[in-house]
């Protein structure tokens, strides 16, 4: 493999700090899940190639996970922007662990690693549904992650956020059910109930 | 210095963190003396933002990153930086190639002795890019020694421009249909004016006059190709307005013209040249030593590399307004900057900011006064002294990319990269931008009769994906009256497309919302329901009642046997009305399927995965039936054809289609649209030219994996589905389908009917001519082998 020369400005068809974060977290784990070469990191590379660096699980990526998505885009529309970029393979809408509707992110993939990397460049952090939409390749979806992983089934992002946004259910769902259980509380201690309401105070 | 990067461990306020990096020796971060970066780094940082600042103040720039790195030439790790980074931004930002090349002459002036690693450099590199017929990396290195050619022994490079052009005439002379030979005249053509611009000698003048005349046959005659690449389809018995705008025959004149002016070049810049103050350093420039520049050896036998080439036509948006507010084509300017925005935009497809930056700041690349102020509003260009320049920068940038928009056969990128450029530009500079696009989309909308049918596609794709990056705002009052006009006149078709696309990124609801009152009618009720109707839910529709069970029955999963007991029962009661039974079962099953799956496209695809061996036999059945499945599709997904096309490519996938099925759909069986109707909608062209590029991309796949089984049956598949498009389109286009006939529509819209036809015939030919010198490539290099 040539060396690979840093090019004078940034390129965008690289993957994200996030993932490059999370993976080195994870790749113990991750390795072992990977039945194909089940290798465990240090101690079997050891034995092997030493000086080889271990397989960039992206290298042939053809996934790429789609972030800030609004609950309320569709998978046509993912397709009509998407297809810009070549013919999608497969895309798997992400959904709200219990509640099975679409809680804003997906994973697209398409038939080659260079309709991949165009779409990072192109169409990552455009505009779909009017909002700008997130790309980051993936070393490929499955089962099981097209669940939300946040604590009330959604993204972990729509836990805290403090925000109001319409496209992702409003106020972050932790400090919804905060502001619900409070007015609760004040409903009790005033003695309200449903039969009050609009009874002056 | 002595303390950088040797702090000690630990100590210090920010120990905090240390915590998590206890593995290290000390800590390598650098803490205060942020300014002591090596050398070579910070060479480099000056370097790449080279005349990047709007101040002008190329020549002190250029002195100051010239002594810094004559100063460090004995450092290793700057004179590395140098050698690979000089040739790596000729290539990646062609924009700075004059300021590159002064830097380099000012260190000539100070260690000339560094400029022959430099050279030898330069030169082995472009020989192999001569090797790889990578032909724009030959074009910029070419450009980069050009305005280094002061600093030559003897002819310097137009040694070079001779042994190029010899070249090419020995590829002329053998194929008239070569194009490699154009692009090195091209290349040759280019070159020149830098040259004149470094060394304007009446040497270098006569030189370039003796090259401009061997490369006149070359450059005048057009090319065979040309016509098939003309961005616009002139209606019979007018002129294309790009007619005679080949671009290397258009700078063969503009380049006579400027050697009968004595060379001015005025937009071409020149930071080699010191302001009057610095005569000294000046002279010190002039002075210099001079160096033989390395021979660059041509192969006998160049290359076309891995890029088809194709004669290139100069396009602009706005060179038939009335006031100049783009350089006109008699300028050598219209060239030259157009040259080099296009290099920049196609090299740096891997950073659209940065792309988008570079032409939003086109005009610091220029000579001074080459165009008006940026965002000078369209109508004050009227206002400027006819001694001054009113090229608007933004519509040089703008002008340039929709050139690669509309480059005919492909540009090189995908599509929506150019999109993407443009929606940056408009992010960044929104006031001048937008206008300039605004002019754009006017001036193609009114020309949308007769630009080339794929680039009206093509127009239509970018225009409604730019507006949804840019919450779907237009002017839409000012097409206001066209709304009355027939479906299918050009503007309507435009319109009526181009809603559709705009509401496959969105949804109905919300583009309503955007259109004044005359467009709502456009836009019914059907198109805000999510869901279609299912047809057989209707009690009078014949075969309700199993078309109810049929879909129960899809909905549950239900075992084969049970379907197959309906689809007879079906076939029998079909047979006593007397009608084809299996085209009845077909209907009833796919549009089952597809209400059944119509909550997203996953379950419909689900949905017919689970049935594809039934699809697959009875498709595989007859025609008709074949016919039938896409009609079904087509009619459950009537409001929202965009998800239709999405599940035809699905089924094509599947082979429960077939390419030629979609093609008689759409052209010959009426089936898209009485009439000819068909032809003016956006969305049937969708349908027929995305099955013909998934046929060729399939046989390129054939082709480049080398194998030869299967090979022959893919071209004659290919080849059959060409000649059957033709025959279809030939009828529409000539007036002889006998649907065009009919005497009920034969109130003018014969003739609208008929130039449809001729602009679909125009654009499947050329794709077809296309692929066929793409196979005549093909085998005569697999036989050179």
């Amino acid at each position: 493999m040539p060396p690979i020369t840093r090019s004078t400005v940034d390129r965008l068809d690289q993957p994200s700090a996030y993932y490059h974060s999370r993976n080195n977290k994870r790749r113990r784990n991750d390795r072992d899940r990977d039945g194909k070469d089940g290798r465990d990191g240090d101690t079997d590379m050891a034995d092997a190639k030493p000086e080889e660096p271990p397989e960039d699980p992206l290298r042939n990526a053809t996934t790429l996970y789609v972030g800030n998505l609004s609950f309320y885009t569709t998978e046509e529309q993912v397709y009509e922007l998407f297809s810009k970029c070549g013919e999608i393979k497969r895309l798997v809408m992400g959904l709200d662990r219990f509640q099975k509707t679409p809680c804003g992110f997906c994973f697209v993939e398409y038939y080659t690693h260079q309709d991949a990397l165009d779409c990072m460049k192109y169409i990552g952090g455009t505009k779909l549904d009017e909002r700008v939409i997130r790309t980051d390749l993936d070393p490929g979806f499955e089962e099981g992650r097209q669940y939300g992983r946040g604590k009330s089934g959604g993204q972990v992002r729509d836990e805290y956020r403090d925000d109001f946004d319409e496209g992702r259910g409003g106020l972050g769902r932790a400090i919804q059910s905060e502001r619900m259980r409070e007015s609760e509380r004040n409903r009790e201690r005033d003695g309200h109930n449903e039969d009050d309401y609009g009874r002056l105070r | 210095m002595a303390d950088y990067d040797r702090r000690p461990a630990g100590g210090g306020y920010n120990n905090r963190k240390r915590r998590y990096r206890d593995d290290d020796d000390y800590d390598r971060r650098p803490q205060r003396r942020r300014y002591d970066a090596p050398l070579h780094v910070r060479i480099r940082k000056q370097l790449l933002s080279l005349a990047e600042s709007p101040l002008r103040r190329w020549h002190e720039d250029v002195q100051s990153i010239a002594q810094l790195i004559a100063d460090g030439h004995d450092d290793q790790d700057v004179q590395t930086t140098i050698l690979d980074l000089v040739p790596q931004m000729v290539l990646e930002q062609p924009l700075k190639i004059p300021f590159v090349a002064a830097v380099v002459l000012v260190i000539n002036s100070l260690k000339p002795e560094f400029l022959d690693t430099l050279l030898v450099r330069i030169t082995s590199t472009t020989e192999e890019r001569v090797k790889d017929g990578e032909w724009r990396d030959v074009k910029l290195y070419l450009k980069f020694l050009a305005c280094l050619q002061s600093c030559f022994e003897g002819d310097g490079l137009f040694s070079v421009l001779e042994e190029l052009f010899s070249r090419a005439v020995d590829l002329q002379t053998a194929s008239s249909d070569d194009t490699i030979g154009t692009e090195l005249v091209k290349i040759i053509l280019l070159t020149i004016p830098y040259i004149l611009a470094a060394a304007p000698s009446t040497q270098s003048q006569q030189k370039a006059a003796e090259l401009m005349d061997k490369t006149d046959i070359i450059a005048s005659e057009p090319h065979a190709l040309q016509v098939l690449i003309d961005p616009y389809h002139a209606e019979g018995g007018t002129e294309s307005p790009a007619a005679n705008m080949s671009i290397v025959g258009l700078l063969q004149k503009q380049l006579q013209t400027e050697a009968a002016s004595g060379w001015s070049l005025s937009c071409l810049p020149r930071p080699w040249r010191m302001p009057l103050e610095e005569i000294e350093q000046q002279e010190k420039l002039d002075n210099a030593q001079k160096h033989a520049l390395p021979t660059i050896s041509l192969p006998d036998k160049v290359a076309a590399g891995p890029r088809p080439l194709f004669p290139e036509v100069y396009y602009s948006v706005y060179i038939q307004e009335d006031i100049e507010s783009v350089p006109p084509v008699t300028n050598i300017a219209s060239s030259l900057i157009r040259d080099a925005l296009l290099d920049t935009i196609n090299v740096l497809h891997f950073n659209r900011n940065v792309t988008a930056r570079f032409l939003i700041d086109a005009d610091c690349y220029f000579a001074p006064g080459t165009f008006i102020k940026r965002a000078t509003p369209f109508d004050r260009l009227r206002e400027v002294d006819s001694d001054r320049s009113s090229w608007k920068p933004e519509d040089v940038a703008v002008d340039a990319v929709f050139s690669q928009l509309f480059q005919l056969p492909t540009p090189e990128h995908k599509l929506v990269y150019y999109h993407s450029v443009l929606t940056e530009a408009c992010k960044i500079a929104p006031a001048a931008i937008a206008p300039s696009l605004g002019r754009a989309i006017r001036y193609c909308y009114q020309n949308s009769h007769r630009l080339d049918l794929e680039l009206g596609y093509r127009f239509l794709d970018w225009f409604t994906h730019h507006l949804s990056n840019f919450g779907f705002m237009w002017k839409w009052t000012e097409w206001v009256e066209d709304v009355n006009l027939s479906d299918m006149h050009p503007c309507k078709s435009f319109i009526l497309g181009a809603l559709d696309k705009e509401i496959r990124l969105s949804f109905a609801h919300r583009i309503k919302g955007t259109l004044p009152e005359p467009y709502q009618a456009l836009i019914g009720p059907e198109k805000e329901q999510d869901t279609p109707e299912f047809k057989f839910n209707n009690e009078h529709t014949p075969f309700s009642a199993e078309g109810k069970e049929l879909a129960a029955l899809l909905k549950r999963k239900a075992p084969e046997e049970e379907i197959q007991s309906v689809i007879d029962r079906i076939h029998s009661v079909a047979l006593d009305q007397a009608i084809d039974p299996l085209v009845t079962s077909t209907d009833i099953f796919m549009t089952a399927v597809c209400w059944v799956g119509s909550k997203s496209l996953s379950h419909v695809l689900a949905c017919i995965e689970r049935n594809k061996d039934r699809l697959l036999d009875a498709g595989a059945a007859s025609e008709a039936a074949r016919a039938q499945i896409i009609t079904a599709v087509m009619n459950y997904w009537s409001a929202h054809p965009g998800v239709a096309i999405i599940i035809i490519e699905k089924l094509l996938n599947y082979s429960i289609v077939t390419p030629g099925a979609v093609i008689d759909w759409a052209l010959v069986n009426d089936r898209a649209g009485p009439y000819g109707q068909a032809l003016s909608k956006a969305w049937v062209f969708e349908l027929v030219f995305n099955t013909v590029v998934k046929v060729t991309s399939r046989l390129h796949q054939v082709v480049k994996s080398g194998t030869s089984e299967g090979l022959q049956e893919e071209i004659t598949a290919m080849r059959d589905l060409f000649k059957a498009m033709d025959d279809a389109l030939v009828s529409w286009a000539q007036g002889t389908k006998d649907q065009l006939m009919d005497p009920i529509v034969s109130d003018g819209g014969e003739d609208l009917v008929k130039r449809w036809g001729e602009r679909w015939l125009r654009v499947f030919r050329r794709r077809s001519a296309i692929e066929e010198a793409f196979l005549n490539e093909n085998q005569t290099s697999t036989e050179n082998v």
